[in-house]
């Protein structure tokens, strides 16, 4: 017993570093999900039929297709076809960020679909163009509905950034193996993988929700 | 004439909701339009600025006809023309004070400070300076209404479309809107509102517009359409609101 | 066409051993994990506290790490304790069990969402509490859950994939070892991902089905 706890002691500081780059990739990717999802939704909302089906598609492929499968062929496949020599670390980000992007675009596409059609009739009243009501009256209310999604969603691509480690990213997992084959400590090792990963989730809901405390609209209820 | 509108027609899936409704306001008039639910009131108004667009018909603003196939028209005629709606449609996510100030800001390119001198002087004239920092959850049904008037005033339009402005407000609530409204009247706005508020519009009004079923059926003063209507519909019409009512 | 050839005689053949194993990791976890699901569900909404702080605890744990440390733990872990599972055990016991967490959250949900008033009819027949549960309120909750559990299924399809990484070989492990050999990783990762596509849509629209078959006239809420 004594060995493993040492073992994971000593380990720890090389394990939290990994924390590091999954924390970073997570944030690159739901920055990235975040960017191009909004956009996204709102096209599936007021544009027109074939950007609507086009979106379609593009949510289809990425909701559709399995994580693991898409950083292979985008590593290995894509990069290589195309002569891009990029990262695994960049790869990481972007094919997470894709498909954060896909699930990230139907969360916010609920969310304004949620806001009462006066909104919109309003603005346009008003004489704002459709362009200027998106972007100062639909958004700001739906983004804010879209807090407990974003939630689920963090935690979600907090869990897939373990798979990246099939691409060699020297995130939390790929860490703990390399100590855990070297030591041969494996349960105790992931298990303190396992807890690092709880901590991540609870300390980012837990910032979310001060976020989501902090743009509340008093008495703001939908 | 302020505003004129000729042979207006929509239809919405296989029901035409308007027939071709023509209709003219001058400066400082107030027409209101009466009417069974259903009868198109709501369409019309909606349509007298585009936010819904007509299936046929033309609009005519201060003598110049509305081309609308230009965004830049419609975006302008909105802006003269203000709207109240009988949900209120505050934007929720701003102030009292922000909601009329928005409008200033992003469509008529007002900078801040002129804007929130603006607004407050539009929020103190109907009433609520007080709730200026106030979210519309925090107001009442009233209230609302109140600031969404002052709203739409404060874009200084040259007319203004009551869509049932007090249709959604409890009734001790309904003369505070009715007391702003009376007071746009005193001061020259040009208005058409519809509503079911039968003793109002008689002590207020110019003409009394009564559609069904997507067409006008008869308009007239007051004074005629409530009691001495030509058509026999109009008089079936007025005779069993004033009994709901009641004769004010 | 040189890549159709090697599209017939090559990724096809890989393909079917593999997705033969998907098949059978993917079925018997949706099934035992549904039951976990349930069994845990249920326990959340109507177990005594001490039930249901374990139940809880079991649900905060095996959501909140991630599939991959499990999996992990399960293969590379237990070792440890001397007790070995093939990579095919260890993947269906990973997948059961957070599968089984993420679906005691529907149920859960579903059995919130039935009113109370069922239960008291029930009892006031003189059922008692599990027979209330087992044939008053389950079948609404599972009507309930539909949607979401369908939905877990689905994810299943897709993380089994995961599998690959502690070296059992499914469609992803056949697709990994036939493009190292071949260097031909675009095409065959492209095929590979049309499969998990094509059995995704399919999925969906079972699920669709299944859910307009059991819809009850104005049940909704």
């Amino acid at each position: 017993m004594p060995e493993s706890l040492n073992t994971v002691i000593d380990a720890l500081p090389y394990m939290l570093s990994g924390a590091l780059i999954t924390i970073a990739v997570v944030a690159g990717a739901m920055l990235f999900g975040l960017v191009a999802g909004v956009p996204l939704a709102v096209g599936q909302v007021y544009g027109r039929r074939l950007p609507q089906r086009l979106i379609g598609i593009y949510i289809w492929f990425f909701r559709g297709i399995p994580l693991l499968v898409l950083l292979f062929l985008f590593y290995f496949g894509f990069c290589t076809l195309v002569g891009l020599n990029l990262s695994a670390f960049t790869v990481a980000i972007i094919v997470l960020g894709l498909i954060s992007s896909a699930y990230q675009s139907q969360i916010f596409r609920g969310a304004i679909g949620s806001l009462p059609a006066g909104q919109f009739k309003a603005a346009r009243a008003l004489g704002m163009s459709d362009t200027q009501t998106i972007i100062f009256v639909i958004l700001p209310q739906a983004l804010r509905l879209s807090i407990p999604g974003w939630s689920n969603e963090y935690s979600i691509v907090l869990k897939d950034s373990a798979v990246t480690f099939a691409l060699g990213v020297a995130e939390i997992m790929a860490r703990t193996h390399f100590v855990a084959t070297r030591t041969y400590q494996h349960m105790p090792l992931y298990i303190a993988a396992g807890i690092i990963y709880l901590v991540l989730t609870y300390l980012g809901i837990k910032a979310l929700r001060i976020l989501e405390n902090k743009v509340r609209i008093h008495g703001y209820i939908r | 004439m302020i505003l004129w509108a000729e042979n207006i027609r929509k239809t919405y899936g296989d029901r035409e909701i308007l027939k071709g409704v023509s209709l003219s306001i001058s400066k400082g008039e107030l027409k209101v339009l009466i009417g069974p639910s259903g009868a198109g009131k709501s369409t019309l108004l909606q349509c007298l600025n585009f936010l819904v667009m007509p299936d046929a018909g033309d609009v005519w603003l201060e003598g110049h006809k509305i081309d609308r196939a230009k965004k830049s028209e419609l975006y302008a005629i909105r802006q003269q023309v203000g709207m109240i709606f009988q949900d209120f449609n505050l934007f929720d996510h701003l102030t009292a004070l922000e909601n009329i100030k928005i409008g200033l800001i992003r469509v008529k390119g007002m900078d801040k400070k002129a804007a929130t001198d603006r607004a407050d002087a539009e929020l103190e004239r109907v009433g609520l300076k007080e709730h200026a920092k106030h979210y519309p959850a925090q107001l009442s049904g009233g209230q609302k209404q109140r600031v969404s008037i002052a709203r739409a005033l404060a874009m200084d339009p040259k007319v203004m479309l009551l869509d049932e402005p007090t249709s959604a407000l409890d009734p001790e609530l309904i003369g505070e809107v009715h007391a702003v409204i009376r007071d746009l009247v005193a001061n020259g706005m040009t208005m058409i509102m519809a509503t079911h508020q039968i003793g109002f519009s008689r002590a207020m009004a110019n003409e009394i517009i009564f559609m069904e079923n997507g067409l006008i059926v008869e308009q007239g003063e007051p004074r005629k359409i409530f009691s001495n209507a030509e058509c026999e519909r109009t008089r079936e019409f007025c005779s069993k609101v004033t009994d709901l009512y009641g004769e004010v | 066409m040189e890549w159709f050839s090697f599209l017939r005689d090559e990724i096809l053949p890989a393909l079917l051993k593999g997705f033969r194993v998907s098949i059978l990791l993917i079925v018997p976890s949706a099934v035992f994990g549904l039951c976990v699901g349930i069994v845990v569900g249920a326990a959340r909404v109507y177990g005594n506290r001490f039930v249901a702080a374990l139940a809880n605890a079991f649900v905060t744990i095996f959501r909140g790490v991630p599939l991959v440390v499990q999996l992990f733990i399960w293969y590379f872990g237990l070792p440890y304790f001397g007790i070995y599972f093939s990579p095919f055990v260890a993947s269906v016991l990973g997948f059961t069990l957070c599968s089984g967490a993420y679906q005691s959250e529907y149920i859960r949900g579903a059995l919130l969402s039935i009113k109370k008033g069922q239960m008291l009819a029930a009892q006031a027949l003189g059922f008692s509490r599990i027979q209330t549960i087992v044939s008053v309120i389950m079948p609404q909750a599972l009507r309930r859950a539909l949607p979401g559990s369908g939905n877990e299924i689905i994810y299943l399809i897709k993380y089994s994939s995961l599998a690959y990484m502690i070296t059992c070989i499914e469609l992803t492990g056949e697709a990994k070892i036939l493009a190292s050999h071949t260097f031909r990783y675009t095409e065959v990762f492209l095929a590979v991902g049309t499969v998990y596509l094509i059995i995704v849509s399919f999925a969906s629209r079972i699920l669709e089905y299944l859910e307009n078959r059991f819809r009850i006239p104005g049940f909704e809420r």
